[in-house]
């Protein structure tokens, strides 16, 4: 599907410069002089989509170093059985409810990152998440997120409202910024609420008009922008979406966000970033082993995920998945048999430019000396040098100075996450 | 030269030698302007009264809200149950949820979805709904508004995260407690009384600084810290809380300090600290902890040996430096005048708190006595935050509140969750960060939703706002209540197309006013 483009230019633009206006405004406003651009086609925009496990996910019982007896030793009562681990190679393994993510480590499009992280030593939740869509460990006072800075940087791909979303109810940390995102929270209610359809057509014309009229500045743009979302959406024509033949997608909040993902991607209106979060990964008591709190949390990301790729097909070739959480938990489980907060987690990568079939890092080991303080995984991989390598080799940006500051990024410390 | 213009009303005087000026405002564009940003909007009637009254003396009577009489409030705030609460009570109700929660996991093997129906987890949730929503009732109902502004505004400066770990009902008592009495008195008292605040002590870690090798006299018991057992005695200083105490609550960023003065500021707060934190403890200070040596900080000296008067004296030192005075005064003109604040007003408000000893009112009087308050160019060129338009919107149509707390989920919905801005810089003042498509159809809903009586939370009765019935009548009675007649003629002619088609005069007023509170003239304050 192809749709067309408004050509949008803000006249006397350069005049108000002059006039010492708010340079933030013409931030903002240069982003609404949408370029004529030719219909997309098959040639489609790299995408990436970024998962927040919020809550700190236990990477050790994620991709289970089977192969180490001391894991088994630290936990008692959460390990993963030996016999349940999918294998991936030879050391590592999938926790069995990840079993549906198996094939594509075979197709070599899945990998994993283990003891990847922070610098930053805190403990807390909140501030670890901070840190991570701030992109800033250790500063609290950063404004924006670190995929709005990207979007910030490459104004290339900024010709349509819906290039970088998050799912869910609310703009996170990580999309905050001066480039527009869209929080999008059920893509078939976004809009205008009406009792019935015409209702809803009236009240949007009628607010379109208005805004259209008496609108200045920031209120026009974003006004803007957000009819021309809503009428987007309307030829996408969300409720009728069908995922392809055999997929189906997990019941619950992440199984949904999964296929609106995918079905924005599909309706080719220019998504190329994409964000969504799940929930219930602090599992202080009562972890569970093959089976569990856990287990049952990795069941969904495990069937969101493979669905997700099945459906898009052959379009994976154009997107990557990443998962990310704030810190991972203790090597040894509690008195609760569940874990604590930790230091180092594993983040998957998933998709077709990925680098799939290896677990990437520096894997430094569970021996109480190796340990970060005694008692968590270490870091050995700054997850700034992931995200970075995910930016720069799969959705090409440039120069990435600025993206995270305070931080020089290195192509040499790439994890070598995405291939060529 | 400057002509400094005490009253509108001389405004109409042109100063002689003066540039070509666009016209002063009129007596009832100024009580409109006044209402906007003094307080949290207009009710119907309310722009004509403050014009007969006098836009001056209404804002000085603001400035002394101890005098103005809050019954409507007091009546409302008496049938709130979280009023009661001390922070004791609110920790003892927090610690019984986490162990609901605790034992709910240990018995079941899944993620509990029955977690929500605990009784001890649903009423954590239910007072802090009710935290929440109590801020928007008081800024709609006071008429003490220019001090729930001030409040809003201090809570932003000083701000704390309600959901990390004991700020969870720590924070209603240092809202209660700590802001609102001294929202309006001097800024040294606030700053002090934040600074001991067992709610910030938290937020910014600093209950946890201890000099290095400092251990405390006795054993530790397990110290609980969000409802997770910690078994780990502090470790040395954290720099946390002296870092945003210079960089937000007192000097700005460019303020002049180093990371050396971080430090030092940093050991002058070691052993400031809580008691018995898990019980929703008081402020105390723990000398065991204390750093005693020598300190300097921006040049002064700190002598060796002193304990918790150097941080007395510190912030004393903090609140009256020009450099504080200028980053507060910056914050307050980007408040009440322009996002990009004018030097102008900036340095009258220094000018005021350097003659006041940072009397808060001396310096919010210099603001709205200034030129630049009253500049045309700077009325409505102001965006509302999500709480300002809806609290303005629940205002302007003179919405009761009912007894559910469903308004704080609105605001949320909004982008403004109540007292959960993560980071120390609380919520932005500038347009840019509340401004994005998504933003403005959520509000454009939520004014449909208020007009058409469907807002949760909310009993609306628009008769009080226009009558039902002439087109014309109603656009002009929209105009004139819920605009202060500021609706473009663009605004009306659409108004005028919409309406037409609407054969129910309830439904074509419930349309009209909700275009008009979604619409862009309703944004701007």
């Amino acid at each position: 599907m192809s749709i067309s483009r408004r050509v949008l230019i803000k006249s006397g633009g350069i005049a108000l410069v002059s006039l010492g206006l708010d340079p933030l405004f013409l931030a903002r406003a240069a982003f609404a002089s949408y370029r004529p651009l030719p219909p997309i086609t098959g040639q489609s925009r790299r995408i990436l989509v970024c998962l927040f496990q919020r809550g700190a996910v236990d990477g050790l019982n994620m991709i289970v170093p089977h192969a180490d007896p001391i894991y088994y030793r630290e936990r008692p009562r959460i390990a993963v059985p030996e016999r349940d681990v999918v294998d991936l190679d030879g050391y590592f393994g999938l926790h069995p409810r990840l079993a549906a993510l198996k094939p594509l480590w075979d197709e070599k499009s899945l990998a994993v990152i283990h003891a990847v992280g922070s610098p930053d030593s805190s403990r807390s939740h909140f501030d670890a998440q901070d840190y991570m869509e701030s992109g800033t460990p250790g500063v609290k006072v950063t404004p924006d997120g670190w995929l709005n800075r990207y979007c910030q940087h490459d104004r290339e791909h900024q010709d349509t409202p819906f290039r970088a979303v998050a799912f869910g109810p609310q703009l996170p940390r990580i999309l905050a910024g001066s480039a527009p995102a869209l929080a999008i929270d059920d893509l078939q209610a976004f809009g205008l609420r009406g009792p019935q359809p015409a209702a809803r057509d009236r009240l949007t014309r009628a607010f379109e008009d208005l805004y259209a009229g008496a609108a200045t500045g920031l209120l026009s743009t974003s006004s803007r922008e957000a009819f021309e979302a809503v009428q987007t959406l309307k030829r996408v024509d969300p409720a009728q979406y069908r995922p392809a033949d055999g997929v189906d997608y997990p019941r619950g909040r992440l199984g949904k966000a999964m296929l609106e993902i995918a079905q924005l991607i599909k309706a080719d209106v220019g998504l190329q970033v994409a964000f969504a979060d799940v929930t219930g990964w602090d599992t202080h008591v009562n972890q569970g082993a093959g089976e569990g709190q856990l287990a049952a949390r990795l069941d969904e990301l495990g069937q969101s995920l493979a669905a997700f790729t099945r459906d898009l097909g052959a379009r994976m070739r154009d997107v990557v998945v990443l998962t990310m959480s704030e810190f991972g938990r203790t090597v040894r489980e509690n008195g609760n048999a569940g874990t604590d907060h930790g230091h180092a987690t594993a983040m998957l990568v998933l998709g077709g430019s990925v680098n799939g079939g290896r677990v990437l890092g520096k894997w430094p080991g569970l021996d109480p000396a190796q340990r970060f303080e005694g008692r968590d995984v270490a870091v050995t991989t700054d997850f700034r040098d992931l995200f970075a390598e995910l930016l720069a080799r799969h959705l090409g940006a440039g120069d990435l100075g600025g993206i995270f500051p305070g931080f020089t990024t290195d192509a040499a410390r790439f994890p070598g996450a995405i291939r060529g | 030269m400057r002509i400094r213009i005490v009253s509108p009303a001389l405004a109409l005087l042109v100063p002689l030698g003066a540039p070509a000026q666009q016209p002063a405002l009129t007596p009832h564009d100024s009580a409109l302007h006044a209402l906007n940003r003094v307080a949290y909007g207009p009710r119907p009637g309310e722009v004509a009264r403050v014009a007969a009254q006098g836009v001056m003396s209404w804002i000085d009577r603001q400035l002394a809200p101890e005098r103005i009489d809050d019954r409507r409030l007091a009546q409302w705030e008496h049938q709130r149950p979280i009023l009661d609460y001390d922070r004791g009570d609110l920790a003892a109700i927090y610690v019984a949820a986490q162990r609901a929660r605790r034992e709910r996991k240990r018995a079941a093997d899944t993620m509990a979805d029955t977690l929500a129906d605990d009784p001890a987890v649903q009423r954590g949730r239910r007072l802090a709904a009710q935290f929440q929503e109590l801020a928007v009732v008081r800024a709609a109902l006071t008429e003490r508004q220019l001090y729930e502004v001030m409040v809003d505004f201090w809570t932003n400066h000083f701000n704390v995260y309600l959901a990390k770990g004991a700020d969870r009902f720590l924070t209603p008592d240092y809202i209660e407690h700590t802001i609102r009495p001294r929202a309006m008195g001097k800024f040294e008292d606030l700053l002090i009384a934040t600074a001991q605040s067992p709610a910030m002590l938290f937020y910014l870690d600093n209950w946890q600084s201890v000099a290095p090798g400092a251990s405390p006299p006795f054993p530790r018991s397990a110290m609980r810290r969000g409802g997770q057992a910690v078994r780990r005695a502090p470790t040395g200083i954290n720099e946390n809380y002296a870092r945003e105490l210079l960089e937000l609550h007192t000097l700005g960023v460019d303020g002049g300090y180093t990371q050396q003065d971080v430090i030092a500021v940093a050991r002058i707060f070691t052993g400031w600290s809580i008691r018995r934190p898990q019980q929703g403890g008081g402020f105390e200070f723990h000398d065991w902890a204390h750093d005693r040596g020598e300190k300097q900080v921006l040049g002064v000296r700190f002598p060796a040996g002193h304990g918790e008067d150097e941080g007395i004296r510190l912030l004393k030192l903090l609140a009256n430096h020009p450099a504080t005075m200028h980053h507060v005064s910056v914050e307050l003109c980007q408040r009440f005048v322009k996002d990009d604040p004018p030097d102008g007003c900036v340095d009258d408000a220094v000018a005021a708190w350097r003659q006041s000893n940072g009397g808060i009112r001396a310096v919010l009087g210099a603001i709205f006595h200034g030129p630049d308050f009253w500049s045309p160019g700077n009325v409505g060129a102001k965006v509302k935050t999500p709480l300002e338009f809806l609290v303005s919107a629940m205002r302007v149509v003179s919405a009761e509140p009912d007894t559910s707390p469903r308004l704080a989920r609105t605001v949320a919905r909004l982008g403004q969750p109540l007292y959960l801005h993560v980071a120390p810089d609380g919520y932005p003042e500038r347009e840019a960060a509340w401004v994005n498509s998504g933003a403005l159809l959520d509000r454009m809903n939520v004014a449909v939703a208020l007009a058409a009586g469907r807002l949760p939370g909310l009993t609306v009765a628009l008769d009080s706002v226009a009558p039902a019935g002439d087109i014309e009548h109603l656009i002009g009675a929209v105009n004139d209540r819920i605009l202060g007649g500021t609706m473009s003629e663009n605004t009306k002619q659409v108004l005028g197309r919409q309406l037409s088609s609407i054969d129910d005069p309830v439904q074509a007023r419930a349309l009209a006013v909700g275009l008009a509170v979604g619409g862009p003239e309703f944004q701007r304050q």
